[in-house]
């Protein structure tokens, strides 16, 4: 009998062993990741340094005479500092813009994009159990957006250090976490909807909404007469709101994205577990 | 459906119901496919079949009813009984810069290295190239990565869902030898068709399945007899409609000119006779593609239910 005429195996139950999936998603997305990556160290290396080029004075008075809500709305009240120039320009919008624009796009597609246009059909009926799929999936989203935070937190990092800007490296790292955990947070809402329900476009609608939310509370706060509620909600705020490239680690801010990152993992593995697939 | 020990069956399903909102994609199907047989499960789109499919891989969940897949149901088997089950989709969503090589190893190593080393043999086997980009392959060369895919480990349960479309003559052969290869190997397989001719090659009993339910389930020997014949008779004269309809085994009388069109099952006696009181010029007898009966089926029921009176 040749190799390709083999009896039916009856005790063949072999599962994967490893993280397959994870492996597979990675390599899918070497390319892409690799671009974003570059892209987003440029950006972020690019308008770190031009914090030499930068008249201070002037642009403090082009501040001064700014209203003060709008002023503070858009984090320029420390613009001046070495701190306050990375957090209004790079750590407080493009970062979070790029990195945002990739995870929320790669969270909703992961599961409800592939499933929608069909490519994991083959992947649901191998033995993985949709547990494994959802854990696993996730977990390539977290790597990829861990890839893109620590590409703009060294780029930062290295620009900080060869300019000589008076920022602490300690506190620099501490926003670069933030970051990650800022936009693992959003996309894994993405996620979550996503494997809810099955449907690309609600998830990332679903993960656009927040963070435009998150981003819009975390502006008017200080507008608002007792806005600091609107603080204690957005994600953006628990992010940025301690200002951690002044004062590190934030416990509460950041512990916050974590629980709310879990939460979305949690429910993305249950209601997955319960529903029917790529209908 | 009949009293085979729970032991050789491999697939049975009772009652089974699926409904997507108000629709009721299965209406109480039931099914009992044997250890070692080739089951054909026939039906036009929308009939329910790759619901079917999918509720025995655990895609979708039953609304009511009960499914059972090598003696357990497929959600408390999960991923230890989809281990024992290949799989063809019908239509396979595959893209990707990633080669057609490097997909099959990805869907060995989520079977644990099973199969792996017959990939190379069945795409050689197939005319596959292993190296060529998934998404520059044609439908036929992607089917063949899905009928790989599906054989690679040799299971003991093969769902096909459509198995030798798009695919040229030559290489739907070499997938029916496969198919029976497999059966020789001791493995059962259940293969979905909209076309007949497809499955009436290797299977040895097919359903009929129609808006969710089985209509007719048969041995492929049986349904072929119950297809009866086309007779045609040309008489000099114009005849009636009425001399012939009422006939026993006589159905679909139609009356053209001189020309007498009707559908024989059983003995041609009654008819012969009936025909023999007028001047035949010219008769056929020609057996009918099973084609015609699947339709039956459908007009039939269709009928039953005034909507329409022939669905073709």
């Amino acid at each position: 009998m040749s190799v390709d005429t083999l009896p039916a195996r009856p005790a063949n139950d072999a599962q994967p062993s490893g993280l397959p999936v994870v492996g597979w998603v990675l390599r899918q997305q070497r390319r892409s990741l690799v671009i974003w990556t570059v892209a987003v160290a440029a950006v972020s290396g690019i308008y770190a340094s031009l914090y030499t080029v930068m008249d201070t004075g002037e642009l403090a008075s082009l501040v001064e005479g700014m209203p003060e809500g709008l002023v503070s709305a858009l984090g320029y009240d420390t613009i001046g500092s070495p701190a306050g120039y990375l957090e209004s320009t790079v750590f407080g919008l493009l970062a979070p813009l790029l990195l945002l624009v990739f995870g929320l796009g790669i969270g909703a597609r992961i599961v409800a994009g592939l499933e929608e246009d069909g490519t994991l059909e083959l992947e649901f009926t191998h033995p993985v159990s949709r547990r494994r799929v959802i854990f696993e999936r996730h977990l390539a989203v977290v790597i990829q957006v861990a890839v893109l935070s620590v590409a703009t937190w060294l780029v930062v990092a290295a620009t900080v250090m060869a300019i000589d800007m008076d920022v602490s490296q300690g506190d620099l790292a501490a926003t670069g976490l933030g970051l990650l955990l800022l936009t693992l947070a959003l996309s894994s809402v993405a996620f979550a909807v996503g494997a809810a329900t099955g449907r690309r476009v609600i998830a990332l609608g679903a993960g656009a909404a927040v963070a435009v939310l998150a981003y819009l509370a975390d502006a008017l706060a200080p507008m608002l007469d007792d806005g600091r509620w609107l603080e204690a909600i957005s994600p953006f705020s628990w992010y940025l709101g301690s200002e951690p490239l002044v004062n590190g680690i934030d416990p509460l801010g950041f512990g916050a994205l974590l629980v709310l990152s879990a939460l979305a993992l949690a429910v993305a593995a249950v209601t997955f577990d319960r529903r029917d697939l790529g209908v | 459906m009949n009293g085979t020990a729970s032991a050789d069956v491999v697939i049975r399903t009772t009652g089974l119901v699926k409904e997507y909102g108000s629709t009721r994609a299965l209406d109480g199907l039931d099914l009992s496919i044997r250890r070692g047989e080739v089951f054909g499960f026939l039906g036009p789109n929308g009939a329910g079949k790759s619901t079917t499919i999918r509720v025995l891989l655990d895609q979708l969940r039953p609304t009511a009813g009960s499914v059972e897949v090598l003696g357990t149901t497929p959600a408390a088997g999960g991923p230890q009984l989809r281990a024992r089950i290949g799989y063809l989709p019908g239509e396979l969503a595959m893209s990707g810069r990633t080669t057609a090589g490097e997909l099959l190893g990805y869907l060995a190593r989520l079977r644990g290295g099973a199969g792996s080393e017959r990939i190379h043999p069945l795409a050689e086997r197939l005319a596959l190239d292993l190296d060529k980009p998934i998404r520059g392959l044609s439908k036929g060369n992607k089917q063949k990565v899905g009928v790989i895919q599906a054989f690679m480990h040799a299971p003991e349960l093969l769902i096909l869902d459509e198995p030798t479309s798009g695919l040229d003559p030559l290489l739907q052969r070499e997938v029916i030898g496969m198919v029976r290869e497999a059966q020789g190997g001791g493995a059962t397989v259940f293969m979905s068709s909209h076309v007949l001719s497809e499955v009436e090659v290797i299977a040895e009993r097919v359903a009929i399945v129609r808006q969710g339910r089985i209509v007719d389930l048969d041995d492929v020997a049986t349904l072929r007899r119950n297809a009866g014949q086309q007779v045609v008779f040309e008489f000099v004269t114009h005849v009636s409609a009425d001399d012939f309809s009422g006939l026993p085994g006589i159905d679909d009388v139609a009356v053209d000119g001189t020309t007498v069109t009707c559908l024989l099952r059983g003995e041609p006696d009654a008819l012969l006779k009936a025909a023999a009181r007028h001047h035949v010029v010219r008769w056929s007898a020609q057996d009918r593609e099973l084609e015609d009966l699947f339709l039956d089926f459908y007009r039939v029921a269709v009928h039953a239910e005034g909507v329409v009176t022939d669905v073709r």
